[in-house]
């Protein structure tokens, strides 16, 4: 398998050397010899062989020549593999007359190379005469007509071209205007009348008459011939079931006009409108600050050409400050010759001063009576305070809420009161003393739970209670025997010490106080399993208690060693389990 | 005792002083502004807020010299800082729309529940999460140590419970929007976002002064931000002043 891609190696090798071998070529030809003014032929430059390191641009004075495409081919004949680029351009001549495209070199892979020059004749088209006309004979002609014979500059019309088709012509398609003589004015794009196609007889032939319009406006001044215009059209006529395609070149007769120039009275303010028009014009909000915006709308409708429409500059306006204005065109026909035009311009009044806004003039030049008229807008009364001292809109002091759902025409005036100040500074949640007090209430919260949970437990548990109240009792009695002792009074030290031990060892032994006698102390496992220095502390506490009975006399440092000796006791017996 | 109340005297006495000054300082701006003197005014406004206090109305006034000067950029910038302090004052943010309104090209528009979230300010929510969280451990304690009004307080211990929800939810949309969805907004007349955070970086997209971007990063002095349109680029921070988020 490994000589597989040594075999494709050469023949790809084989293939291109045979396709160097091949004489690179360079040809110019055109589509056709013989063309009439307006009509396009197609000059075609074609490499093969090679590919052109630079495509040259034929230049033939009188013929307009642009690059209108190209295409690049690949073929392989007998092995023989070649590439073919393709260069096309459009030919067209504006006047008739003898024409010779010159020999054009150009270098294709390496090889300088050279076409064979090319002729090209182009042909006066001209308008069919009457009598070809009337006759019938013409199966298609093109009919030109401008409804003036007399324009002002910068005056438009709207000039027709009528395509008659012979009453055989089963359909067509691709009308297209070639050309068109037209020095001195500017044409518009020629589009079909809608629904105005109509049947009319030209001497004994019944034809279907196409409306074309075209907007024409005069740029210059003097007399012009407008026209002729050629144009092309594909016309199917009966030949079998399918028809007969045929292309059909038209031309038309040329009008004169003669182009105006405008009266030299141009009245102040003319800024070039031409046609005729109306205006209105409104001004908001009347009542402003110094400063504040006041937007003036100006329609201006009619007829006449409004992209060249402007808002002249108003001398009146000085104690404005003005800003551009922006515009916006509602044409009423498909030539842009009728409609609106409104302008919108922000203007601020600069002082106090101010009670109006002067009337707004604008001056136009209407073609059809041949004089300059002045729209003037009136006067609007409007009250200009300080900026600052203007008093809160009443909408905006009683209804806050509906102010964003109209749409002011200015900002709201500044606030005289400064209102409450507060120090800049990061969010409440973002500080740490904040945040730590937020551990406050969970803190409390854990300690009546803890403290609940303690006091069910207490609840609970009976010994515990008693435990605890118990160890009250002892607490105070000890405060009593201290008493006592330092008081001398052997009765109540007594009659309280052995209150106390009875108290003590019922709790430990989880039986009635009152049923506590020395004699516990032998009978209850707990204590008999007592260390011997509690059980022989006890038995004396008792001991001396039943002696104080009948020898009640003691000193207080004997009392008070026999409380000391009563508190050790009790510790100790705490400790022990029950 | 005494040094306390001393203290707290002195205290009170310097905010009495400094509220004066500053009364003072907002009325002479006020007055620059009635004269149509409004670089004036919104520097004077400017001067007062570098002092470390603000208010409502001062940033309200300062919005309005911005945009009377003619800086939408930072006009709106001050607006959004107003924002933030009296969300529901409807001449501000009336005032705020209508700037929004003359800023040309793309620009970020707030979202409804963005929009229905701000209706409180930052530290509004948090105070009103706050009394509830403060009021829900109340009651749990008042339960624990006195049992016998558990079923007494149940129902208004639900409740605190779910308007704590509600609140705390408010409160961290409000605070994930305050500290990680920053905007940039356009001070200058136009600003060229870039590719990269460098000058030499390919253009990305222009904003006009007062356009509102979303920031997605930053780097040295720059910030990465998308405009309303999607487009994403880089703007040096002297271009743009950056607000938390709105």
């Amino acid at each position: 398998m490994r000589f597989i891609p040594k075999i494709w190696y050469a023949l790809v090798a084989v293939a291109l050397l045979h396709g160097a071998a091949l004489a690179a070529s360079f040809t110019a030809s055109l589509d056709r010899d013989s063309i009439t003014t307006g009509e396009s032929a197609t000059l075609s430059l074609t490499f093969e062989g090679g590919t052109p390191r630079t495509v040259p641009t034929p230049g033939v004075s009188g013929l307009q020549i642009n690059q209108v495409g190209n295409s690049q081919s690949y073929s392989i004949i007998n092995g023989a593999m070649s590439a073919t680029v393709t260069v096309t351009f459009s030919v067209t001549a504006q006047r008739p007359g003898e024409y010779t495209i010159p020999a054009l070199t150009a270098d294709v892979g390496g090889q300088q190379l050279s076409t064979e020059p090319l002729k090209l004749t182009v042909g006066k088209i001209a308008a069919p005469s009457a009598e070809a006309v009337n006759s019938g004979n013409e199966v298609a002609f093109l009919k030109f007509s401008c409804p003036k014979q007399k324009m002002y500059a910068g005056e438009s019309v709207v000039a027709h071209l009528d395509l008659y088709l012979r009453d055989e012509v089963q359909n067509f398609g691709n009308f297209a205007v070639t050309g068109a003589s037209a020095d001195g004015f500017s044409l518009g794009k020629c589009v079909e009348l809608p629904n105005q196609r109509h049947r009319a007889q030209v001497g004994n032939r019944v034809y279907t008459i196409i409306p074309y319009a075209v907007p024409v406006t005069a740029v210059k001044t003097g007399s012009f011939a407008l026209g002729p215009f050629t144009a092309s059209v594909i016309i199917v006529l009966p030949n079998g079931w399918m028809g007969e395609q045929r292309q059909v070149t038209l031309a038309t007769d040329s009008a004169n006009v003669e182009s105006l120039p405008l009266p030299e009275d141009k009245p102040a303010g003319f800024s070039g409108a031409i046609g005729n028009f109306t205006m209105t014009a409104t001004a908001g909000p009347t009542t402003v600050t110094v400063g504040d915006p006041i937007t003036v709308r100006v329609k201006i409708s009619g007829r006449g050409s409004f992209d060249s429409l402007a808002l002249p500059a108003q001398d009146a306006w000085q104690n404005f400050k003005s800003y551009p204005p922006t515009t916006k065109i509602e044409t009423g026909d498909q030539f842009g010759l009728q409609g609106t035009k409104t302008f919108e311009q922000i203007i601020s009044p600069l002082n106090t001063d101010v009670h109006e806004l002067p009337p707004l003039n604008f001056a136009y030049f209407n073609p059809d009576d041949g004089h300059y008229h002045t729209l003037k807008s009136g006067a609007v009364t409007l009250t200009v305070q300080p900026a600052g001292s203007t008093p809160m809109p009443a909408l905006a002091a009683n209804k806050p809420p509906a102010l964003e759902n109209q749409s002011p025409q200015d900002i709201l005036p500044i606030k005289e009161n400064l209102g409450a100040l507060t120090q800049a500074g990061p969010p409440l949640v973002s500080r740490p003393v904040f945040l730590a007090a937020q551990a406050v209430p969970v803190l409390a919260f854990f300690a009546a739970f803890v403290w609940r949970k303690r006091t069910d437990n207490l609840a609970n548990n009976p010994r515990l209670r008693r435990q605890r109240a118990v160890a009250l009792l002892i607490a105070s009695g000890m405060t009593d025997l201290k008493k006592y002792a330092s008081a001398n009074k052997p009765d109540e030290f007594f009659a309280t010490l052995f209150r106390l031990l009875q108290e003590q060892l019922g709790e430990r032994l989880d039986c009635p106080a009152s049923a506590i006698t020395e004699n516990v102390l032998d009978g209850q496992a707990m204590l008999r399993a007592a260390p011997p220095a509690v059980r022989d502390g006890l038995h004396e506490l008792f001991q001396l208690c039943n002696q104080a009975r009948y020898a009640p006399v003691r000193g207080s440092s004997e009392l008070n060693s026999v409380a000391t000796q009563f508190e050790k006791v009790v510790n100790r017996l705490r400790e022990l389990k029950s | 005792m005494k040094t306390w109340f001393s203290i707290l005297f002195v205290l009170v006495c310097a905010g009495k002083i400094l509220a004066a000054d500053v009364t003072a300082d907002f009325t002479s701006a006020n007055k620059l502004y009635g004269e149509g003197k409004f670089a004036d005014a919104a520097a004077a406004y400017e001067n007062i807020l570098k002092t470390g206090v603000e208010s409502p109305s001062l940033l309200f006034n300062a919005g309005n010299a911005e945009f009377k000067a003619g800086h939408l950029g930072r006009a709106i910038a001050v607006y959004h800082r107003a924002e933030q302090l009296a969300p529901r004052d409807a001449e501000l943010r009336a005032n705020l729309a209508f700037v929004r309104n003359q800023v040309q090209g793309a620009t970020l528009h707030e979202s409804r529940w963005q929009n229905w979230v701000s209706s409180l300010t930052l530290n509004e929510v948090t105070l009103l999460t706050t009394v509830l969280f403060w009021a829900l451990f109340g009651l749990l304690a008042a339960r624990q140590i006195r049992p016998a009004l558990a079923p007494k307080l149940r129902g208004a211990t639900q409740l605190a419970v779910v308007l704590l929800v509600c609140s705390g939810t408010v409160l961290t949309l409000q605070a994930a929007n305050h500290f990680s969805s920053s905007i940039a907004v356009v001070t200058g007349e136009e600003a060229t976002a870039r590719s990269g955070p460098f000058d030499e970086a390919q253009a990305t997209f222009t904003a006009h002064d007062g356009a509102e971007l979303r920031v997605l990063g930053r780097h040295d002095d720059w910030v990465q931000a998308v405009n309303g349109g999607g487009k994403i680029g880089w703007l040096s921070l002297k271009q743009v002043e950056v607000l938390p988020g709105a």
